[in-house]
Parts: C-alpha cells; sequence; structure tokens
C-alpha cells in the first residue's frame, strides 16, 4: 500500500471519531442510550479493524496472523459477556 | 580453544557460565534444580502444616502462621514448582525434539528464567516483611486488600508483585516457545508430527499466553488496589459499611471471575507437560507407538480450547443465575471426556508391548492410576447438587491433589527418563524403584484419608475429633511422601559421580531426536540441519543445505535471511542494529550462533530490587523509595544494554514453518506477544464492564462521575494518536524509498504526538483531581468510587503502553536520523505493530470512558 | 403429621425432601458407581502392564505389531478401535449420571412450593468471625433457631469478606459475599442442636467461625419468636457489629 491509501485510511478513522463525539454532542446517549451505544461501538469496531487490517497489515498476512489476533479476543469477549450475564 | 569454539560461553564447570549462559539446555538445568528447590520449600510448609493437623487446634503454627503457610504453600506448588519443573523438560528437550539448535530467541529464554528465579526470591522475602500472604493461594477479595491484611501487609504486597513478575516470565516464555516451535520445526515435520511431548507443551503454551494474561491483569489491578489505592477489590469505601450499602457489589466476584478464567487453564497448563511425558515413557518402555494418536491430540486441542469456557465451576455457589450454572455444568462435564479417550490411548498403548517396569515407567503407570482416581472424584464434582456440599471441603483438596500431584508424579518420572540423556549418566535402578514405592504409598496415605474425612473445612485447623484418625494417617503419608523424595535426591546426586556412563540411548525404542544425538548432547544440539523429508530423521550437511538454500525452487521452504537478532518488546530495533555490531567472523557470512548474555541476569535483578522497593512505597520508607527508583534505573538500562549488545540468532537455513512460514520470526514474537496484551486489555475492560453492571449500567454514570469529566480531551487524544500512527505508516514508507528525512521527519512526529497525549491527559487528570462540586468535594481521584478507580487504572495502563511506545520511538527516531532502516523498513513495521495496537485500544477506551 | 390448625401455620410435615435427602442419596449413587468404575480401571490397566510385560526370549508380538524404531516419524500405533468403545461407556456413563443428578439441581435452587405453607426466611450475614442471624421482625440473634418440618430460606450476605455459609448436617451450603445476596434453603426432620461453618477462608478466626443451629418443635419456636418481637432488635447486633465491623 501506497501514502495515498494511507492517507484514505486515516481520514476514514479520523471522520469516524468525530463521528462518536458528534453522537454524544447532539444529544442521542441522553435521548436513546441504547442507540447510541450501539452506533458508538460499531464505529469503535470499525476503526479497529481498519487499523489492523491495513497499517498492521493483517490484511496481507497469512490468516493464520488474524487467528491468532481473534483468539486473543474471543477469550477476553467470552470472559467480558459470561461475567457480565452471570450476575444479570 | 573452548572459548572461543563455544562463542563466549565458559565451561559448565565454571560458576560464571550459568549466569551468562542462553543456551536452552543449560537453561532447562536451571528450571530443574530451581524447581526442585521450591519443590522443597513447598514442601516443607506443608509438612508443618500437616504437623500442625495432626490433632485439631492451632497449637504449632498459630493461626496467622498456619494460614500463611496453607496460602503460600499452595502458591509455591502451583506457580514456583509445577510449572518450572515441567518447563526445564520443555527447555531441555522441545528444541531437540522438533529439530532446532536453540529457541526462537535465546536471551529472552535466560531472561524468562531469571525473571522466574527472582520472582521466587521475592516470594521468600516476603517471610521477613512481617508476614506473608495469607489469603490461600485463590487469593479471594476482599480478604487480599490492605484493609484486611493484618499488620502493614508489606510481605502480601510482594507476593502480589512476585507473582506479577512470573508471569512476566511465563508470557516471555510463551511467545518463545510458540515462535520457535511454529518457524523451527525440522523439514517434513508438520504440526502434528512432532512428539507428543512437545504437542503437549505447544498446547500448554498457548493456554498460559492467554490465561496468564488474565490473570495479570487480576494481579495489576490488585497491585494498584495495594499501592495506588483504587477500590476495585473492595466492596465499601471506607471498608466497614454493611454489604447492602455497597459502592462496588462487583468486587469480590469481579476477583472470582478474573481468577478463575485463568485458574482453570492453569489446572491443564500444569498437567499437559505431565500428560506429553506419560505418552512419551509410555511408548517408549511399552515399545509400542501411542494408539489413536491421532485422536490423543485432538482432544488435548478441545480441552485447551474449551479450558476457557468452564471456569465457574469454581463458582456454582456465588449466586450465578441458573442457565449460566447449566451451561457451565455442561461444559464442565464435556471438556472431561477428552480426557476419558486419553487415559483409555494409555492403557491400549500397553496392548501387545514389551512393558519394561523401569523407574521412569513406573513413574508414568503411578501417575495415570492416581489420575484416574482424581477423575473420577472430579466428576462428583461436576454434578452441582454435589458440589454444592463438596464446595469448600477437603473433598475438593483431596481431589485436586490427586491430579496436580499426579502430575507431578509423571514429572518426577519424566526427571529420570531423560536423566541419562542431560547428565551422560545412568541413576541406580534400585534406589529408584525403591523412591517409587515408597512415594506411591506415601502419596496414597496421605491424599486418600482426606476423602473419607471430606466433611472437614479447608484451610482450617479446628475439625472434629472423629476425623482425627484421618488426619493423624494424612500426616503420616505426607512424611513418607517427603522421606522419598530425599531417596531421589540422594539417587540422582550420587550418580552423577557413580552413575554407568550411557551412550546416545540407553532405552529401547526411544525414538524421539533428543536420543539420536550425544548425552548430552552438544552445544549446537545436532550434527548438521536435521529433516524428516523423506519419513525419518537424518542430518544435512552444509553442502547439501547450501545446495538447497541457493537452488531455485528450494523445495518450497521458506528460506530467508536469518540476520535477526532475539529480542522483546523493547528490542525490536535490533533487528537493524544487529548487523553493523557484529563481529567480523559472523558478518563475513559464517552462521555462528551466540550463547551468552549477561543482561537477562542483569534486567531480572533490577526488577527483583525495583519490586521490592514498590512493596513498600506506600510506608514512603526511603530505603523502600530508593531501592525502587534505582530497580528501575537497572531494569531499564540493561534493557537498554541488551538491544545494542550484538548478539546472533540465526534462523534455520530449512525448516518446516506452517502456517507462519512468511512471517518472519520478530514479526511473529510481536504479533504472539500484542495477541496476550489483547488478553490483558481485554480483561481490563472486562472488569469495567463488570463491575458497571454489577453496580447498575445507566446509574453508574450518574451516580459516580462529576460533570467536569467532558468527552473534549479524550477527542482530541483520538486524534493525536490517530495522527501518530499515521505517521508510523509514513515513516516506513518513506524507509522503503530510502528518505532518511522522511524517516526522520514521520518518527519524530509520531514521538511529539505521543507526548502531547501524555500531557493532555495529564493535564486533564490534574483538573479532575481537584475539582470540588457537592458530589465531590474533594476531588475525583484514584480512591473516590469504583468508577474512578476503573478510569484511571484502565486508561492508566494504556498511558504506560504509551510511554513504553515513546521510549522505543524516541530510540528509533535517533537510528533513523543516523541512516538507519533505509531500505529495511522491517524495524519499523515490528514497533509499529505494537503502536497500532495501542491506538486500537484507545479507539475502545474513548467511548467507553469518555461517552457511554 | 403434626396437626396444623393447632398452631396456625401449616407444616409440611417432614414428607418434603429436605435438601440432606437429596445430596445424601445421589452421593452414595456416585459412591458406588464411582468405586466399582475406578476398581475396574485401574484393575484393567495393571492387567495391561503385567500381562504384556517384557519376557525373556522372543518378542511374542513380533508377528503382530511393529516395534518403533529410533528417528521414526511420530506416528499412531494399531488398536484405535478398543479406544472408542471403552471412551463410548465412559463417556456415557458419565454423561447419564450427571444428566440424572440435573433433574434434582432445579428442586435444590428453588425448593419446594408447598400450597398454604408458609416459609420462614432468615437474613444471614457472615462478619469476621460469627454470624448474624436477622428474622422478618428485625431480631437479630447469634443462634439460628428455627422449626422442625418448615422450609426455611436463607439470604447469606457478608458484612466484610468472602465467606461461605454452611451447616453440614442439613447439606444447606451459600457463598457469603460483600454487595451480594445468595439464596438457600433448608428444612429438618429431627430436632437438636447442629453447627453453622464458614467454608472460605476469611482471616485468622476462620477455624473457629461457627455459629449454633437450633432446630425445635413447631410450638417451641412459635413461642420463642414471639418473644422476639421489637424489642430485642439490636442487642446482639451491637455485639455483632462491634466484634466484626472494623476491619483488621
Ligand atoms: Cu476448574
Ligand atoms: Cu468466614
Amino acid at each position: 500500500m501506497d501514502w495515498k491509501g494511507y492517507t484514505v485510511i486515516y481520514v476514514v478513522l479520523f471522520v469516524f471519531a468525530t463521528a462518536q463525539a458528534v453522537v454524544e454532542f447532539v444529544g442521542i446517549v441522553d435521548s436513546a442510550y441504547w442507540l447510541a451505544f450501539g452506533i458508538i461501538m460499531v464505529l469503535s469496531v470499525v476503526k479497529a479493524v481498519g487499523v489492523a487490517a491495513y497499517y498492521q497489515h493483517l490484511r496481507w498476512e497469512p490468516r493464520a496472523v488474524t487467528y491468532l489476533v481473534l483468539g486473543g479476543t474471543v477469550a477476553a469477549l467470552a470472559l467480558t459477556a459470561a461475567a457480565a450475564y452471570s450476575i444479570v | 580453544m573452548s572459548e572461543a569454539h563455544d562463542h563466549g560461553l565458559p565451561p559448565k564447570s565454571s560458576v560464571s557460565r550459568w549466569f551468562l549462559t542462553t543456551n536452552h539446555k543449560d537453561i532447562g538445568v536451571l528450571y530443574l534444580v530451581t524447581a526442585l528447590f521450591f519443590l522443597v520449600f513447598g514442601g516443607l510448609l506443608a509438612l508443618l502444616f500437616r504437623l500442625e493437623l495432626i490433632t485439631p487446634g492451632a497449637d504449632l503454627l498459630g493461626s496467622l502462621g498456619y494460614n500463611q503457610a496453607v496460602s503460600t504453600h499452595g502458591l509455591l506448588m502451583v506457580f514456583w514448582f509445577i510449572s518450572p519443573f515441567a518447563f526445564g523438560f520443555a527447555n531441555y528437550v522441545v528444541p531437540l525434539q522438533i529439530g532446532a539448535d536453540d529457541l526462537a530467541f535465546p536471551r529472552l529464554n535466560a531472561l524468562s528464567y531469571w525473571l522466574y528465579l527472582f520472582s521466587g526470591v521475592l516470594m521468600g522475602v516476603s517471610f521477613f516483611q512481617g508476614s506473608t500472604f495469607a489469603g490461600g493461594w485463590t487469593m479471594y477479595a476482599p480478604l487480599n486488600t490492605p484493609a484486611y491484611i493484618p499488620g502493614e501487609g508489606l510481605g502480601a504486597t510482594s507476593v502480589v508483585l512476585a507473582l506479577i513478575m512470573f508471569t512476566a516470565a511465563v508470557t516471555l516464555g510463551s511467545v518463545n516457545f510458540l515462535t520457535t516451535m511454529y518457524r523451527m520445526r525440522a523439514e517434513g515435520l508438520r504440526m502434528r508430527d512432532i512428539p507428543i511431548f512437545s504437542l503437549s507443551i505447544n498446547l500448554t503454551v498457548w493456554m498460559m499466553l492467554f490465561a496468564f494474561a488474565a490473570l495479570l491483569a487480576a494481579l495489576m489491578i490488585l497491585t494498584s488496589d495495594h499501592i495506588l489505592g483504587t477500590t476495585y477489590f473492595q466492596f465499601a469505601n471506607d471498608g466497614s459499611t454493611l454489604a447492602t450499602d455497597a459502592d462496588n457489589p462487583g468486587a469480590s466476584l469481579l476477583w472470582a471471575h478474573l481468577f478463575w478464567f485463568f485458574g482453570h487453564p492453569e489446572v491443564y497448563i500444569v498437567f499437559f507437560p505431565a500428560l506429553g511425558v506419560m505418552a512419551e515413557c509410555f511408548q517408549t518402555f511399552t515399545g509400542r507407538r501411542l494408539v489413536g494418536r491421532k485422536w490423543f491430540i485432538i482432544s488435548m486441542v478441545l480441552v485447551a480450547i474449551q479450558s476457557f469456557a468452564v471456569w465457574m465451576h469454581h463458582m456454582f455457589l456465588t449466586g450465578i443465575n441458573l442457565p449460566i450454572k447449566t451451561i457451565f455444568m455442561a461444559t464442565t462435564i464435556g471438556i472431561s471426556l477428552p480426557f476419558d479417550l486419553m487415559v483409555f490411548s494409555l492403557i491400549y498403548t500397553m496392548a501387545k508391548g514389551r512393558v519394561r517396569f523401569t523407574t521412569p515407567f513406573l513413574f508414568s503407570l503411578g501417575a495415570l492410576i492416581l489420575f484416574i482416581v482424581g477423575g473420577i472424584t472430579g466428576v462428583f464434582l461436576g454434578a452441582i447438587v454435589l458440589d454444592y456440599q463438596f464446595r469448600g471441603t477437603y473433598w475438593v483438596v483431596a481431589h485436586f491433589h490427586y491430579v496436580m500431584v499426579s502430575g507431578a508424579t509423571a514429572l518426577f518420572g519424566g526427571l529420570y527418563y531423560w536423566y541419562p540423556k542431560i547428565t551422560g549418566k545412568m541413576y541406580d535402578e534400585t534406589l529408584g524403584k525403591i523412591h517409587f514405592a515408597t512415594y506411591f504409598v506415601g502419596f496414597n496415605l496421605l491424599y486418600f484419608p482426606m476423602f473419607v474425612a471430606w466433611e472437614t473445612p479447608r484451610r482450617v485447623f479446628e475439625y472434629s475429633q472423629d476425623l482425627q484418625i484421618w488426619h493423624s494417617m494424612a500426616t503420616v503419608g505426607g512424611f513418607i511422601l517427603g522421606a522419598s523424595m530425599l531417596i531421589m535426591f540422594y539417587n540422582l546426586f550420587v550418580s552423577l559421580w557413580r552413575g554407568e556412563d550411557v551412550g546416545d540411548n540407553p532405552w529401547a525404542y526411544a525414538t524421539t531426536a533428543e536420543w539420536a544425538v550425544s548425552s548430552p548432547p552438544p552445544l549446537e544440539n545436532f550434527p548438521g540441519v536435521p529433516t524428516y523429508a523423506d519419513g525419518s530423521l537424518s542430518f544435512m550437511d552444509d553442502e547439501e543445505v547450501a545446495r538447497r538454500t541457493s537452488g531455485p525452487g528450494g523445495s518450497g521452504v521458506a528460506a530467508d535471511g536469518g540476520t535477526a537478532a532475539d529480542g522483546g518488546t523493547a528490542s525490536v530495533t535490533t533487528a537493524a542494529t544487529a548487523t553493523p555490531a557484529t563481529p567480523a567472523h559472523e558478518a563475513a557470512g559464517e552462521e555462528h550462533a551466540s550463547h551468552a548474555s549477561f543482561w537477562p541476569f542483569l534486567v531480572s535483578l533490577g526488577g527483583f530490587v525495583a519490586f521490592l522497593g514498590l512493596s513498600g512505597v506506600r510506608t514512603g520508607s526511603v530505603v523502600y523509595v530508593s531501592m525502587a527508583a534505582v530497580g528501575g534505573l537497572v531494569t531499564v538500562g540493561s534493557l537498554f544494554g541488551m538491544t545494542r549488545e550484538p548478539f546472533h540468532a540465526p534462523e534455520m537455513p530449512i525448516a518446516e514453518r506452517w502456517p507462519f512460514a512468511s512471517v518472519e520470526k520478530m514479526k511473529l514474537g510481536m504479533w504472539t506477544f500484542l495477541a496476550s496484551d489483547i488478553v490483558l486489555f481485554g480483561a481490563f475492560i472486562g472488569s469495567y464492564a463488570f463491575v458497571r453492571v454489577a453496580y447498575g449500567w445507566s446509574e453508574w454514570h450518574h451516580d459516580l462521575i462529576p460533570a467536569e469529566h467532558v468527552t473534549m480531551p479524550g477527542l482530541i487524544n483520538t486524534y493525536l494518536l490517530l495522527t501518530s500512527s499515521f505517521l508510523v505508516v509514513l515513516a516506513m514508507v518513506a524507509a522503503e524509498r530510502e528518505s532518511k528525512k522522511g524517516t526522520t521527519a514521520a518518527l519524530a512526529g509520531t514521538f511529539a504526538l505521543g507526548v502531547g497525549f501524555l500531557i493532555n491527559k495529564g493535564i486533564e487528570w490534574n483538573h479532575l483531581f481537584h475539582i470540588s462540586t457537592e458530589m465531590f468535594p474533594n476531588g475525583w481521584n484514584l480512591s473516590t468510587n469504583i468508577a474512578s478507580s476503573t478510569f484511571y487504572l484502565t486508561t492508566g495502563l494504556h498511558g504506560a503502553h504509551v510511554t513504553i511506545g515513546l521510549l522505543i520511538c524516541a530510540y528509533m527516531t535517533y537510528r533513523a536520523w543516523t541512516g538507519a532502516y533505509q531500505g529495511d523498513d522491517r524495524a519499523i513495521e515490528y514497533f509499529g505493530l505494537y503502536w497500532h495496537f495501542v491506538d486500537i485500544v484507545w479507539l475502545f477506551l474513548f467511548p467507553l470512558f469518555y461517552i457511554l | 403429621m403434626v396437626p396444623h390448625a393447632a398452631i396456625g401455620v401449616p407444616l409440611h410435615g417432614g414428607d418434603v425432601r429436605a435438601p440432606a435427602d437429596v445430596f445424601n442419596s445421589i452421593f452414595e449413587v456416585f459412591l458406588v458407581l464411582g468405586t466399582a468404575v475406578g476398581v475396574l480401571v485401574v484393575t484393567y490397566t495393571l492387567y495391561h502392564a503385567i500381562k504384556y510385560r517384557e519376557t525373556a526370549g522372543e518378542d511374542p508380538y513380533a508377528d503382530k505389531v511393529e516395534r518403533p524404531s529410533m528417528g521414526e516419524m511420530p506416528t499412531g500405533g494399531s488398536g484405535g478401535r478398543k479406544v472408542f468403545y471403552s471412551f463410548g461407556i465412559s463417556a456415557i456413563i458419565v454423561v447419564s449420571l450427571i444428566a440424572w443428578t440435573y433433574s434434582s439441581l432445579a428442586y435444590v435452587e428453588d425448593g419446594p412450593q408447598i400450597a398454604g405453607e408458609e416459609d420462614i426466611t432468615v437474613q444471614v450475614e457472615g462478619f469476621r468471625f460469627g454470624w448474624a442471624f436477622i428474622y422478618p421482625n428485625g431480631h437479630e440473634a447469634s443462634t439460628l433457631k428455627v422449626p422442625r418440618n418448615r422450609v426455611v430460606r436463607l439470604e447469606v450476605t457478608s458484612r466484610d469478606v468472602f465467606h461461605n455459609f454452611g451447616i453440614p448436617e442439613l447439606r444447606v451450603k451459600a457463598d457469603a459475599i460483600p454487595g451480594q445476596t445468595t439464596d438457600a434453603w433448608f428444612t429438618a426432620s429431627e430436632t437438636g442442636t447442629y453447627q453453622a461453618k464458614c467454608y472460605e477462608l476469611c482471616g485468622s478466626g476462620h477455624s473457629v467461625m461457627v455459629a449454633p443451629v437450633e432446630v425445635m418443635p413447631q410450638d417451641e419456636y412459635q413461642s420463642w419468636y414471639a418473644g422476639t418481637n421489637g424489642t430485642q432488635n439490636g442487642s446482639s447486633n451491637q455485639t455483632a457489629a462491634s466484634v466484626g465491623g472494623a476491619p483488621a
């Protein structure tokens, strides 16, 4: 990937971060909390995938490296989700 | 001159060799000896409290002494004895079995060992800081927090810090072993083809990589509660109000979740290497290949994965809901089944065999029988209705000792099995058999009566009179077990001189590669590059290797340069630094590996002093504070020294590398490390989510967070980090184009933005610390409430990652300025992997801690 | 049967399956089966080890199995089918045993629903190092007094650290966690004095963190409970709080 591609990614990341803050500034967090929660977390995930895929070059590595990363992520998510669910 | 031949490594008779060595075989021996020392340490503590238990009452140790003995016995045996003992074998044997000449990062391996040793020393020192930790090896909250620790509690803090140091050793070791096993297998050895002991180690380190990261999170949080005053594990801020008025109702359960998320995989982390040794010994001493090997391996893989989904069976009585209990009951039963298969696989391996009852086989067979008993009594615990009543009783104690010490039994078998390989001498077989007989009798006399006396609550010294006979029996058994170990020590020690010399292979039907070389093996392990390309082990000479690697095609096996030096996060830059500093004869193309470095010892010594200092900084004592400072400086300084040191760890010219053939070893090491860091941060974020759910997700923001905590500083920091990430990729682009100016400028920009991030954070924190509102008249600091604790600690951990990144970035900027990296951007790429990861973490911290 | 009307509150009369009955019957089955399976498998193991021990002279199985050789690529040995049969049998035993106990779990969790019967609910608060029992009328005591043949429900929590409340003879147990409340229930058909213990290490007094449990005839309980109304509230509370309230 050349610097132009990286720049496009950078602009997208910048815009998405701003969008997250906008969701708060326009008051969606107060009026429709879980909608805002959904939008904001999805934006975060998209940004994270963008950084990992392009800046960390996961797209061009063997898939096994992605699985390695997913392994850690799934473990952490399992802990979080199951622990939180156990007390609701 | 041997000095020149061994590349700076003094002979084994010289003490200095053992401080310098980075060779996997030497380090294996160091691990074995050190682990046996901790076995004696933990064992003596056990004998002490078994003596206490011979009659009811605490007449010998006193109640606090008793609790300390019980707690540290557990910690020492689980952490400092059994796994490191197994990793002594792993260090020695795995490279030999897979055909490697050493581990991928020899200096990191030495660093793992020294961190392990010094963590144990810190554990020992804790006994002299008033009193050591007394809250049980499970360290339940909030008994593990300063409010409930008698006295100053510095010893307890030291224990927590020792565990952190130990975890650091384990994580480095996991990264090292995984990189080694995926990048350095002899040609023709697919992952499924590597010997069963090595496979068991492979799965063990996978579990270690993720499980210990969760433990690290728990320990870091606990340390912060001890030293910084956060309130994660305290249910009420003033420490005394009723539970129903709790400020942090998730406190105790948070610890339980984090600890057992680590704790159950830990059971298999302890047991898998033992299983590997058993399978290896069964094959050799029955003269049969492992029956159902494929399914044995599949079973182990399933267990390793599923081990992360059973932890709540330790929490059935905590009030978790019925659906989750049902799920965890099902996964628990599910995970027991593969073990049935493995047990039967071992049993049928004996069929039509030529079974020889040598000492290693007796120990392996004994371990199998003990494990069968442990397994059956474990099924009792899988039935929740029974589990409720067994909870906190000797049934649990007896069961897990049958499982864990059966693992230790197999490992003692392993010690006899590989003793001739390691020393070149044969042990005394008769004494070995006597050892086994006394050991087996002692073991069962110690642990079986505990099943009978199962109504005794755990960790008490008072029990009802009618159970006394069983407890007295157990105590006698404990002493027999202890005495049997003296026979082993005597046997192995004396055999070093009196033992018969053995050749390459004293065991008929042994097949694995460690038996194909001399005993002990030479420093470089093999007479040539090992290969299994034509179905069995052979060695390629230099000529053939040269022909294969230079010729077109090269049989499809990746063969890359092999100039990358070894190093970890702190030395990602060495890939590029090693070359100019390499001694002339190595630069001339000779592939001579380095085997000596003093830095790992020094880094660990510094870490030890720093941690010992940290344990007491909250007292304000000058001694402790200066120890922390000096130790910290020594650590950072020697890490820098290690980075600058020319150290050559060549990659194998021809090797099997699926599925990471195109991922250079430094990069693979970095990615593996990051995977564990994902779990670390995941556990921090998970902790935040958990305590917030326990408190009430929606009330949290309103009750606990001041209005002054606004989005803007977080948004600015998001921009700063995103831009800095962008600059790192630009630095790569510039380095590829060989623009020295561009590379330097981009890296300097990254550095500046990172510093800006920290300054912005500092201003924000300072403001929040000193607000004075109706709700928070005394500011909003680390101890104000659980929300402030999670905010400062989680973003603080992230800030620490940024700081480490900045140190590396500063160094790299300087290197770029002096002309490094041009045309070879790998070092920048590896640093980038870390930096982008830190960026990604912030992408989640920002919304979670600033918006939602 | 105790005459219900005579004392105003209906009893279950001892025909309710107590948690102790559930535990004991299941435990018995597990013990018998577990011992049988254990003896069988260990014997089977030893049989194989001894039967196939090396004997002097020729290898008797030389024509049936191939012996491994140095440096060979690791592979599996023949005879895998038997592994599967044995594994299948063991899996069936284990899974059906656990599934069978699961049917009792819902009962042990929620307790019996008896029409017309009024359960007694007692709050149990653990502290270092003792137990406080708080009745619906606010009375707090250091002894747990309950009538026989009544379902007793416990709401267990802690004032300081993690404890575990258990009455071994009555097979009732629950974690006592600060900030959380856990539920448990039991019923006793024999009057007498039992002992509650702590099953989670909680500090220097853990071993002696016990409390008496008195199971009394219904009428005796009634008159005792009637006498506790309002006034006594707080007396034992004070001692409890002063012993256990402040952390070390
Ligand atoms: Cu477990
Ligand atoms: Cu207690």
